[in-house]
């Protein structure tokens, strides 16, 4: 929240700065189409990289967690070795294929063993023991180490790919969206909660979801309104949208409005962080963090295509993923990552940022079996876009920019 | 018995009722009661809110006694319901995504040190 007065109101025009946008109203094929759908998990999904957790959840060695990626169903094994190097396999014996590791974290004492037949393997994966290996016909145990998958780091986020040979680097996949959000202290935020609900709707839906504050002042009246529609932006218009190859970022536009009771406990009492602009922060906002480095500003959602988002602000942050699992289902996963509580007061700060976010959540989520419905019995064949829900145009254009990429590909 | 810190008397005929393990059964508490019910816990709640932060500031987390770690979770269990009161008047989102549909992978604990 900003305590100036009278701020601008944002205008209208932002589309209008990427014409090869277009302003024009776009098919809804992509929505429910299962053939589309087919073609997407080829040209996009596995294509991209996933994040699926974070260094500080294996701070030491031995350290690990396991994580199974939902849209392809492969079972990950995150640790930490001996060296301090943060290595993921697949989850997966390499004697009979049950899982080697089945808690989902914890600390290990340098070997991980399979609880079907007892193979056990070091923290960087090497076969250590095979019980009885006189009987196994002299295998050559330097071949039987756990598959490794490819993995690699962005400011602490534990990233992987599903395929064995990536189709670009991190780096690349990341490209200047990731390069102009490096810096932000990602890693101060220790603590975070984290919920998953299936929902039956497209991908694309769930992750427009946040992605436009056209709706903000209707399906937000008490919640988030009144913080991003006060003083003049009754429409809750953006301050910017910028767009990066397949990614974007929107900056939202806030001033002060008279918080309600528990959240002033909250926000003036214990350190709750969201909507609230610190005007001392202890670093300096890398590039393209607050882009348009307007005083108005209180959160951008940072948006990597094709589906993780993060909701940020100058202290705390949530990070959304969208996992594709049909042309109409998906699986939502949202993190809330906040600052480690200096007392016992801040942890109630924490709960409150928590249960807001969540509760918001709920209602953005509400409309979207109801559009999915409507997509799946042809009940609308367009979307007609505001000049504020540029970024829903931009992933619709990303989209099937890539899958006609993809079909010249295949005609060779 | 006493449950909560001196100078909280007032509230402790809630601690059987919202004193809870953790971020789900607070969740799960909020979704089973009627918005009376609610009220009347944020009506006793909220006037002691300052009272009571200023309290919990006293104390790293993990190193309350355990009438402070009571306070600390009715403070809460009160951070969960004040949407039932302050944006909905009900316990449920207004119109929402069923709550009960999503499950948590992982929470913060309530009263283990951070760093």
């Amino acid at each position: 929240m900003n305590k100036i007065s009278n701020p601008p109101v944002p205008g209208i025009g932002l589309t209008a700065k990427y014409p090869e946008i277009g302003t024009g109203p776009v098919d809804t094929a992509i929505y429910h189409d299962p053939a589309i759908f087919a073609k997407e998990m080829e040209a996009i999904f596995k294509r991209s990289w996933y994040m699926i957790g974070r260094v500080e959840q294996v701070q030491k060695p031995g350290d690990f967690f396991t994580y199974e990626l939902p849209s392809f169903r492969q079972a990950i094994l995150v640790c930490r070795d001996r060296d301090g190097t943060v290595n993921a396999f697949h989850n997966v014996c390499t004697h009979r294929g049950n899982l080697v590791e089945h808690r989902a974290s914890g600390h290990c004492n340098g070997l991980f063993t399979c609880r079907f037949h007892g193979w056990s393997f070091d923290l960087r994966g090497r076969l250590a023991g095979m019980r009885d290996e006189e009987g196994f016909f002299g295998a050559d145990k330097s071949r039987l180490g756990l598959k490794k998958i490819p993995m690699d780091i962005w400011e602490g986020f534990i990233f992987v790919s599903p395929v064995d040979e990536p189709y670009q680097t991190l780096t690349e996949f990341l490209g200047e969206q990731g390069v102009d959000t490096a810096g932000y202290p990602w890693g101060a935020c220790t603590q975070s909660y984290q919920f998953e609900t299936e929902i039956g709707c497209n991908w694309k839906l769930a992750v427009d979801s946040p992605s436009e504050v056209y709706h903000i002042p209707v399906l937000h009246p008490n919640s988030a309104a009144p913080t991003m529609t006060a003083s003049g932006n009754p429409h809750g218009r953006l301050l910017g949208v910028e767009l990066k190859g397949p990614h974007r970022t929107n900056s939202h536009y806030s001033v002060l409005a008279e918080p309600k009771p528990v959240q002033k406990l909250a926000y003036v009492h214990a350190q709750a962080a969201q909507n609230v602009v610190q005007q001392d922060l202890e670093y300096e906002f890398p590039k393209g963090i607050n882009p348009t480095r307007s005083p108005w500003w209180t959160v951008d959602l940072i948006t990597f295509f094709p589906a993780l988002s993060f909701t940020l602000s100058a202290h705390m942050y949530t990070a959304h993923q969208v996992w594709p699992l049909a042309a109409n289902r998906c699986l939502y996963q949202q993190r809330v990552f906040v600052r480690p509580a200096q007392n016992a007061a801040q942890r109630f700060g924490q709960e409150n940022t928590m249960v807001e976010f969540r509760d918001v959540v709920m209602e953005d989520l509400s409309t979207l079996e109801r559009i999915q419905r409507a997509l799946d019995t042809g009940q609308i064949k367009q979307f007609h876009y505001h000049d504020h829900e540029l970024a829903l145009r931009h992933q619709h254009k990303a989209v099937t920019d890539i899958l006609a990429l993809y079909d010249r590909e295949q005609a060779g | 018995m006493q449950n909560l810190p001196a100078g909280f008397e007032t509230l402790e005929k809630f601690a059987d009722g919202w004193v809870l393990p953790d971020a789900v059964a607070r969740m799960t508490r909020r979704q089973g009661s009627s918005i009376e019910e609610i009220r009347g816990f944020y009506d006793a709640m909220l006037p002691q809110g300052e009272a009571a932060l200023a309290y919990l500031r006293q104390y790293p987390l993990g190193a309350l006694p355990p009438e402070g770690e009571r306070l600390l979770k009715l403070m809460l269990a009160l951070a969960e319901i004040a949407p039932a009161v302050e944006w909905y008047n009900g316990p449920q989102v207004t119109d929402g995504f069923p709550v009960q549909r999503i499950h948590y992978l992982r929470q913060i604990p309530d009263n283990i040190a951070q760093a």
